[in-house]
């Protein structure tokens, strides 16, 4: 056992349990945290297989913006938890022996002879100057130009899709339009009305509308 | 790397729809909610042109574009033509609808531009990862549409339950797109084929992976047990977005289906049959029998979704040509009659009041008996009786499975159809033989009118001349299925 | 030539289409016109086509139109088969539907469904225009239920006169019994011939099968074609009205006698004639069969005959000598001499229509009462109609130059050249058959054109309904008789002309048809005729000397005598002595009961098939139905889906969690069976 693959299985027990944890933490700050320690992980994961663009991104990508937004959403927003949580432990035996059961068969199926997954051996080390960066550049633009694409504008339906559906015109909207406000004049707001100067009003109706009411 | 290899020709119906899309959503921001009209006039243009476009780069062989990624085929080309005109039928009769609702909004065109963009995509990859990517085009669209109705706790609900389970779902495919990956090193559908034929795959990483790609489509098409999101969905969004979900989409997900089982996976067909049939068993059970118990006509058509989907898969379980082309048909035909079926429904609706009942159609041919005509036909076809169109597609698909042996399969879909067709005729029987409870006048527009009388009796004029689609089916399936 | 034909076919189906759909909008004169303007195009055509076929300029037209489904490897396609059999066919459909179509204007005039009658009538025009012209069994079929839908519709056309409706029904249910066999003969021809039901390929694929057998009960062999050709037979023994399935035809008279001239006289019911003919290769293979036919014929042609002579509604008269000649003609099946079965289908298709249209016009003229015993000496009021119907009535008994005399003369000829065990039963039959036509007809003839004014006198007699009678319920709108104080006028010219277009070829199509239809070879390459088997055509024809020669032959045989006499003796008893049929009545009181009952056919149909399927129904009911299927099947089924509903709906929590669970559970189903091998072991 050499020292990669010692580094390789101390990150994937690490990644497992970080993952068990984020289902399992009570309190939802915890529990993404935990998924910041899987993402860091599998970066790791990443690293080993010299995909060190791909690690730096999801690091950046996902710790850095993802996640911060994440938090943010769970430290800002009134949710109760506790009430998401409503059930589990009512429903964790059903699920966990579907879970086992389902560990358990994927196990003897891919361990066994059959699977051959012995066949598979790692691919060999890239040359020193190999550029990660370079190579996936080539790639997106190339091969898969159309999935590149699309991709933009899946991420474009997101972004039409959250617009509609928080931009909309909402009578408890109070946003104001700023261009108007700067382009506002004394006139528009204020009337000077020209009038005969009026006597007071009678005392009397003033008594008489209390004393009807 | 270069321009012959991108040759973008084929994709120009694609290019032009994408190009159309983000044109209409600039043209819609400059426009006020009273002249949403013109955002629906540029929305039904832009799909009169991609049909145009779509006629016109037509090719009896399949051609390639952006370096193989992308394939244009006979069997493509008349699955996008028949969602252009679906999509068109869904907008021009959800536009009444949505309008008084409130939520005829640009997005809401856009963002079924989107969806059919996705499904074009989805039609005409060659690819797991792009087939992935017009898949979840579609789906985010979808999940966006229903959700449009913010005020809706329903709707909001539905398309949550949409999300999740669609999240899992892709989750189940790509598991088993990267078990095929492993086995075979490729992602290209026909590199996988070829790989699986010279025998150097490995064949329990494939199966293991083709139970986790299966599980992933019987979600898309909503076949049992993977179908539970559909009664709720069909239930919780409004009626225009059942609709829509009901209907386009359906057409895609079977050449979806079609790409990846048999262009991709066609060496596993032994392995897909048997995992099929009990889809499709299941489907025609519960669809059926469930709907039966159904007092909500939304639910109801949903669960007759389901065991229409079931009867789609005999198509294919039958794996020959003839059975993917009488699957083909059954698509095509399934998607006429529903639109008809939620065309009523959206016609009987109107502000404050949503047709959802089955108690809401009491006496419709009282009230309308054009309309309740139209629904009788709908109802008729989808039950297989003749001479509708619903018969023989129900015959061609029975055929298939005859041919190849399956007979138990095909006593089993008779019986599950003449269950079926009790719910069905119920329907016939509130429309015609109950006494009207609601006096209000059925308001219907004019485009709306013509194009949903076009659709019903085209099940008739289809039912009495079926060959010439059919054959049409049968040509396209071939000259697609050769290659590749 | 296929656009040719499809404008014959289609352009009455356009007239019906207009007619139908948008007769309300149209009004009554636009719907009439449409209709006879489509008819006449197709009666045009159709001349020209004969003409052609006649002179030699045409050929044989077989080709498919358009596949309809293509279902496990058979083709189902509408397909045209033209040739002379079918020119002939379309000219005697298209001409007698225009002189009906035009005749109608006068007889519906005042009826409120005058534009759904002229659909009706140019829809059965188009189906039987289909019948004729197809090329295969499935298109064959189809125009058959096209044609007798039409007819059960039209039929019951008063639908309010609960007779019609009765009769309607009657019909159909007949008729069914007949399409039965008929279908189940296709299903042998789509068995055993091949696997396609196009004719040609069919009767290329006899030959080969001309001593196979088959088994319907276990160890008796059937020879295949024999049991193909009775059952077809069967089907043209329910639309021809062959005993014992003619029980549907009397009943018909309920519907307008336009119908009844151009369904039920002309048209509809020959289509089983037109269909032996058409399978005459198949037929020609099977004796058996022929005998079969031979036997029906006959038994129709002499018994229904007799049912004629007791009848008092003038159109039942005619529509019981319709059946006597539809016996005829299936004689000169069963006799192989197809080519004179279709000639007098030809000429009695004109003269049988133009008895029924004046029938029609006396009605007209009697303000809507049928009943001969009310009529008499219409001759001073309505003289197109006296002379027209003596045409037509001469036709049908074989006068000599009359065309009935040339087609019947010689079905009795062809009959007598037959060599088959069942053809000496036949020719006495038939024989026979010509006194008693020549009878009845003139009675009906002296006894409504001739004689006392008989509605002066005994008018009330017809108020009191007895049994012949009650179908004579109209309803309110038609007017009930004529008052003693009135008198009947001739028809409108839309109800005479027709009469006088008919009369025309009444008496001169015979003469001028007989040489090139039957002896010309003008069906040569339509019917075919195993000469050596059945070698009668060809003794026929060795003795056929010309039009004339046959007449001068035929004052040395019975068959012109035996008319004579029938003749004389009407006029004896109707005219000179009109005690004796009294007499005879009374002294032979169980002969005429039997016959006006006829023959108890209807009785014994009720008793046994009626009333006995109704006991069976009811066993079926008691046990099938209230025990096993409300109790165990619906019922049963009804807590079984309400039981699985109910587990279903709980499984449909509303929860996405117990969703997923459902579809990890699923593809945890699905890798289990998949990998069960791996996992187990």
């Amino acid at each position: 056992m050499n020292f990669e693959t010692v580094v390789f299985y101390v990150l994937s027990a690490i990644l497992v349990l970080a993952g068990l944890r984020v289902i399992t933490a009570k309190n939802p700050v915890h529990a993404a945290l935990f998924l910041v320690l899987a993402f860091f992980t599998s970066a790791g994961l990443w690293l080993l297989m010299q995909a060190e663009f791909l690690a730096i991104t999801l690091v950046l990508v996902y710790v850095g913006a993802v996640m911060v937004l994440f938090l943010f959403v769970v430290m800002m927003l009134d949710v109760n938890f506790e009430q998401l949580r409503e059930g589990f432990w009512r429903n964790l035996p059903m699920a966990g022996t579907v879970a086992l059961i389902m560990v358990g068969e994927m196990a003897l199926i891919l361990m066994s002879p059959e699977a051959k997954l012995g066949s598979y051996h790692a691919a060999a080390p890239l040359a020193a100057d190999a550029s990660n960066v370079k190579e996936l550049g080539r790639q997106l633009y190339t091969t898969y130009l159309l999935p590149f694409e699309l991709a933009s504008v899946v991420l474009l339906v997101g972004m039409v899709a959250a617009i509609a559906l928080t931009m909309r015109k909402r009578k408890d909207n109070k946003t104001v339009n700023p261009g108007l406000q700067v382009k506002v004049r004394r006139n528009d707001r204020v009337r000077i009305v020209k009038m005969d100067a009026e006597k007071p009003a009678k005392p009397e109706t003033g008594d008489a509308a209390e004393q009807q009411a | 790397m270069n321009w012959a290899d991108l040759n973008l020709l084929p994709a120009s119906t694609e290019l032009f729809m994408l190009t159309a899309i983000l044109l209409i959503l600039l043209v819609d921001m400059c426009l006020s909610d009273a002249k949403r009209g013109i955002t629906y006039g540029l929305t039904l243009l832009t799909l009169a042109i991609c049909a145009v476009v779509q006629v016109s780069t037509y090719t009896p062989y399949p051609v390639y574009a952006f370096s193989n990624m992308f394939v244009a085929d006979p069997m493509g080309g008349m699955v996008k033509l028949a969602m252009y005109a679906t999509t068109f039928a869904v907008l021009v009769y959800s536009r009444q609808y949505m309008t008084e609702r409130g939520i005829f909004s640009g997005e809401y065109l856009a963002l079924s531009l989107f969806a059919l963009l996705g499904m074009n995509i989805m039609v005409s990859a060659t690819h797991f990862l792009s087939l992935y990517i017009g898949l979840e085009l579609l789906s985010l669209s979808l999940y966006a549409l229903i959700a449009l109705q913010r005020d809706s706790v329903q709707a909001t609900e539905a398309a949550m339950k949409y999300f999740v389970l669609g999240a899992l779902a892709s989750g189940l495919l790509l598991y088993g797109i990267s078990m095929v990956y492993g086995a075979t090193g490729t992602l290209f559908l026909a590199d996988v084929a070829k790989a699986i034929a010279g025998g150097s795959a490995n064949h329990v990483l494939l199966v293991f992976g083709l139970v986790f790609i299966v599980s992933g489509l019987a979600f898309k098409l909503g076949a049992v047990p993977f179908h539970m999101w559909v009664p709720d969905v069909y239930q919780g969004s409004s009626t225009a977005l059942a609709m829509m979900i009901g209907a386009a989409p359906k057409l895609a997900a079977f050449v979806f289906v079609l790409r990846i089982l048999v262009q991709g996976l066609g060496a596993l067909v032994a392995d897909w049959q048997g995992m099929l049939v009990i889809l499709a068993v299941l489907s025609m059970a519960i669809g059926n029998i469930t709907a039966i118990a159904q007092t909500n006509i939304k639910r109801m058509l949903a669960y007759s979704t389901i065991s229409h989907m079931g009867f789609l898969l005999l198509g294919l379980i039958a794996g020959t040509p003839e059975g993917y082309s009488a699957a083909m048909f059954y698509t095509i035909v399934y998607v006429l009659m529903s639109l008809v079926g939620f065309g009523i429904l959206l016609a009987v609706s109107r502000a404050g009041f949503e047709c959802e009942k089955l108690e809401d159609l009491r006496g419709l041919n009282q009230r309308n008996s054009w309309y309740a005509f139209l629904m009788l036909l709908a109802m008729f076809s989808m039950a297989g009786i003749p001479p509708l169109v619903g018969f023989y597609a129900k015959l061609a698909v029975i055929k298939s499975v005859v041919d190849i042996g399956l007979v138990w399969l095909a006593v089993v879909s008779v019986v599950m159809s003449l269950i079926g067709a009790f719910y069905y005729l119920r329907v016939v029987k509130y429309m015609y033989f109950d006494d009207k409870q609601d006096n209000s006048p059925i308001v219907v527009r004019a485009d709306m009118k013509l194009v949903l009388s076009v659709n019903a009796v085209a099940l008739l004029v289809l039912g009495m001349l079926p060959e010439r689609l059919l054959m049409l089916c049968v040509e396209a399936m071939k000259q697609s299925l050769n290659a590749l | 030539m296929m656009s040719l034909y499809l404008l014959i076919a289609l352009s009455p189906l356009v007239g019906s289409i207009i007619a139908g759909l948008f007769g309300w909008a149209i009004g009554r004169r636009a719907a009439h016109v449409v209709t006879i303007l489509g008819v006449a195009v197709s009666a045009a055509l159709s001349l020209k086509m004969l003409h052609a076929f006649l002179t030699g300029q045409a050929e044989v037209f077989n080709a498919p139109v358009y596949t309809w489904l293509t279902v496990g490897g058979y083709e189902f396609s509408v397909g045209f088969l033209v040739d002379s059999l079918t020119a002939i066919m379309l000219v005697v459909v298209t001409s007698v539907s225009l002189m009906v179509h035009i005749y109608t204007i006068g007889y519906m005039q005042e009826d409120p469904g005058y534009q759904r009658f002229f659909s009706y009538i140019s829809l059965f025009t188009f189906s039987m225009l289909m019948l004729v012209m197809s090329n295969n069994f499935i298109q064959l079929f189809f125009g058959w239920e096209a044609v007798g839908l039409v007819s059960y519709l039209l039929i019951g056309f008063w639908f309010k006169r609960p007779t019609a409706t009765f009769a309607n029904l009657k019909a159909f249910l007949v008729n069914r019994v007949g399409d039965f066999g008929f279908l189940l003969g296709i299903g042998l021809v789509l068995a055993y011939f091949g696997g396609s039901l196009n004719y040609a390929d069919v009767f290329a694929a006899a030959p080969a099968l001309a001593s196979k057998t088959i088994q319907i009960f276990p160890g008796v062999e059937w020879s295949l074609l024999t049991v193909t050709c009775i059952l077809l037979f069967v089907g043209a023994m329910g639309k021809s009205a062959q005993f014992p399935l003619h029980v549907w035809l009397p009943d018909s008279m309920e519907g307008p006698t336009p119908i009844s001239a151009l369904i039920h006289a002309a048209t509809m019911v020959t289509a089983g004639i037109f269909m032996v003919s058409r399978m005459s290769p198949l037929f020609e293979m099977s004796d058996t069969a022929l005998n079969v036919i031979l036997v029906a014929g006959a038994i129709t042609a002499l018994f229904m005959g007799f049912l004629g002579v007791v009848q008092n509604d003038i159109k039942r008269v005619v529509a019981y000598s319709t059946l006597s000649q539809l016996g005829y003609m299936t004689v000169a099946l069963g006799a192989s001499a197809y080519s004179v079965a279709m000639f007098h289908v030809m000429t009695h298709a004109f003269f049988k229509a133009l008895l029924f249209l004046a029938a029609g016009s006396v009605i007209i003229g009697m303000h809507h009462d049928q009943d001969m015993r009310n009529m008499g000496g219409l001759r001073k009021y309505m003289p197109i109609t006296w002379i027209t119907s003596l045409v037509g009535s001469l036709a049908l008994i074989g006068t000599p130059f009359f065309s009935g005399f040339y087609s019947k003369d010689s079905i009795i000829e062809a009959v007598s050249t037959s060599h088959l065990p069942a053809a000496g039963f036949a020719q006495f039959a038939l024989l026979a058959g010509v006194f008693v036509t020549a009878f009845y007809s003139f009675r009906m003839y002296f006894l409504v054109f001739h004689g006392k004014e008989r509605w002066m006198e005994n008018h009330d007699s017809h108020h009191a309904h007895d049994e012949d009678h009650e179908d004579e319920e109209v309803t309110a709108d038609h007017h009930h008789g004529l008052s003693p104080d009135e008198t009947p006028h001739e028809s409108p010219w839309v109800v005479t002309l027709p009469l006088v277009l008919l009369a025309i070829p009444s008496v001169l199509v015979g003469w001028f048809a007989i040489k090139p239809l039957i002896y010309g070879g003008f069906f040569k390459d339509s019917i075919h005729i195993d000469a050596v088997r059945h070698p009668g055509m060809t003794e026929l024809a060795e003795e056929f000397h010309g039009p004339l020669a046959m007449v001068t032959h035929s004052l040395t045989t019975l068959p012109l005598w035996l008319a004579i006499a029938g003749v004389v003796t009407a006029w004896v008893f109707y005219m000179k002595a009109p005690q004796i049929p009294a007499k005879i009545k009374s002294t032979f009181a169980p002969v005429n009961t039997l016959l006006e009952k006829k023959y108890y056919l209807d009785e014994i149909y009720f008793a046994v098939f009626a009333k006995g399927s109704r006991a069976l129904g009811t066993l079926f009911w008691k046990v099938g139905d209230m025990l096993l299927i409300d109790g165990l099947i619906v019922n049963g089924t009804a807590k079984l889906v309400g039981a699985f509903s109910g587990v279903v709906r709980k499984l449909q929590t509303g929860f996405i969690y117990s969703y997923a669970t459902t579809m990890i559970v699923g593809v945890l189903a699905l890798v289990t069976i998949w990998f069960a091998q791996l996992i187990l072991r």
